[in-house]
């Protein structure tokens, strides 16, 4: 009768579409550009960075032929910055997904436009249909710069848990470098370990908190259907993996409330026939009377 | 809900006060006086199924009596609503019934009651944000035996956490596997990261 797996992706299978994600490198050694079956990778050639797939780039990280450029958003002055926004600024809701890329238009000074936009440059300013452009395609997850390089700091990706999560078990080294003091790269003398170290140790710990307060919000958020009424909670910007996560336990809030309001519904529903039935005689009365 | 849901048939066992409107023959024994008919005005606790059986079964009566009535199970009495009105997280559903809310939403079918539909969703959406927070905080892969402390839950595992969890009722018991899953397996996945 029931399947074995709960509905939704699990962890594992959110992970691994979190491996789609684009990172920025700095290749060691030249790479031809690979055909892959998601289009085909840039040629790394050394001093140049690239952006390549968050598997293929941790792949080559660990046969030591590139370096990855943490994304701007993991910068530990850009994390504390969202968690101040989610703590203090706004404590109800999550806080916004990235915005869409954007680049400035050459011929109007001073006015940004969208990428990727099919013309019209009249919506860039509207950010309530993110991922949607102009032309109707919705852009998503692995289509969207959101943990390059150049993905804008302070706001967090869809996959922004897991990709962290992988960037601190599997490059370290490069998140500490890249983080840490800028140009310490070398890593060799005891100093600079010590500081690396500390750094990581400051990602982990703002991560841990940014974890804490969102699931802390998420558990609170079913809150609002308390109330007849109210009941609908905005999970935009929520994480894939904190989705993973809280399924379970929203989906059956969700439908506990659903089983105990039902008797009130259909109460409430009969309640409204009638009354729309009463009304409608009301009015005809009325215009008769008129 | 399942034909074949072990709690819906449970709930359905649930014992409810009722009040016999109509002399029935050979059903003394419900009364404990086998021999005797049962006389109408005679209060039984039924289990749910039958007494809404009863309760909407044509009994040919002149006067358009069911063969009961019923009142709210002291599960549903007006002290419970009262203290859960007061706080919702301080009552012991469980020891109310095990099946609390199941029990609520038949009775709500079939009792017509102003405050009971918004104090039960207000109890339960409120102890479900709780059961939510134990969940979480009560350990994850293996992790049974460390201490609270080692947690980082203030909550504790004596006292008043545990007092909590021992008063849900199926439901809320049914949310703490699905949200202790939930927790558990971000964990489990966080600590294999490494390994790969």
């Amino acid at each position: 009768m029931a399947l074995p797996l709960p509905p939704g992706l699990t962890h594992a299978e959110v992970a691994f579409l979190a491996e789609m994600e684009l990172v920025t490198v700095v290749p060691r050694q030249r790479l031809d550009s690979i055909d892959l079956l998601g289009g085909k990778t840039p040629v790394l050639r050394p001093p140049h960075r690239a952006d390549l797939p968050l598997w293929l780039a941790l792949l080559l990280k660990k046969q030591r032929r590139a370096n990855i450029l943490p994304p701007a958003w993991l910068h530990p002055a850009s994390l504390s910055d969202i968690i101040h926004a989610e703590t203090k600024l706004n404590p109800e809701a999550f806080s916004e997904p990235p915005p869409r890329p954007s680049r400035a238009d050459p011929s109007r000074p001073g006015i940004a436009r969208r990428q990727h936009g099919s013309g019209g440059g009249d919506d860039g300013d509207d950010d309530d249909d993110d991922g949607v452009y102009s032309g109707g395609v919705t852009l998503s997850a692995p289509f969207r710069p959101s943990c390059t390089a150049d993905a804008p700091a302070g706001y967090l990706p869809y996959h922004w848990l897991e990709v962290a999560e992988q960037l601190l078990a599997h490059a370290g080294d490069d998140v500490a470098a890249a983080l840490g003091g800028g140009g310490g790269g070398s890593g060799g003398t005891a100093t600079s370990l010590s500081s690396s170290s500390s750094v990581l140790g400051e990602v982990r710990g703002l991560l841990r908190d940014l974890v804490e307060v969102r699931a802390a919000k998420l558990r609170s958020s079913t809150a609002a259907l308390g109330s007849f009424g109210g009941g609908v909670m905005s999970l935009r910007g929520v994480g894939a993996m904190e989705l993973a996560e809280s399924r379970g336990f929203v989906l059956g809030v969700v439908d506990g409330v659903r089983k105990l309001g039902a008797s009130v519904e259909t109460a409430r529903r009969e309640a409204e026939e009638e009354g729309m039935d009463e009304g409608g005689d009301g009015e005809s009365d009325e215009e008769m009377g008129f | 809900m399942s034909y074949y849901d072990i709690d819906a048939i449970l709930t359905d066992a649930e014992k409810i006060p009722c009040t016999f409107q109509l002399d029935v023959p050979d059903l003394g024994y419900l009364d404990n006086t086998p021999t005797q008919p049962l006389k109408a005005g005679t209060k039984v606790n039924l289990p749910l199924w039958l007494a809404e059986m009863l309760a909407i079964a044509n009994t040919g009566d002149p006067e358009g009596r069911s063969f009961v009535t019923f009142d709210l199970p002291p599960a549903l009495g007006n002290d419970v609503i009262q203290a859960l009105k007061a706080d919702p997280r301080a009552v012991p559903l469980r020891d109310q019934s095990p099946h609390f809310y199941g029990l609520a939403t038949h009775m709500m079918d079939l009792v017509s009651e102003d405050k009971l539909p918004e104090v039960v969703r207000n109890t339960f959406v409120t102890r479900a944000a709780e059961v939510a927070l134990h969940a979480r905080k009560l350990g994850g892969v293996g992790s049974r035996g460390r201490t609270a402390a080692e947690e980082g839950s203030n909550l504790g595992f004596g006292g008043a956490g545990e007092e909590f969890l021992r008063g849900l009722d199926e439901w809320e018991r049914k949310l703490f596997r699905k949200a202790h899953e939930g927790a558990k397996s971000g964990k489990e996945w966080m600590e294999n990261i490494k390994k790969h």
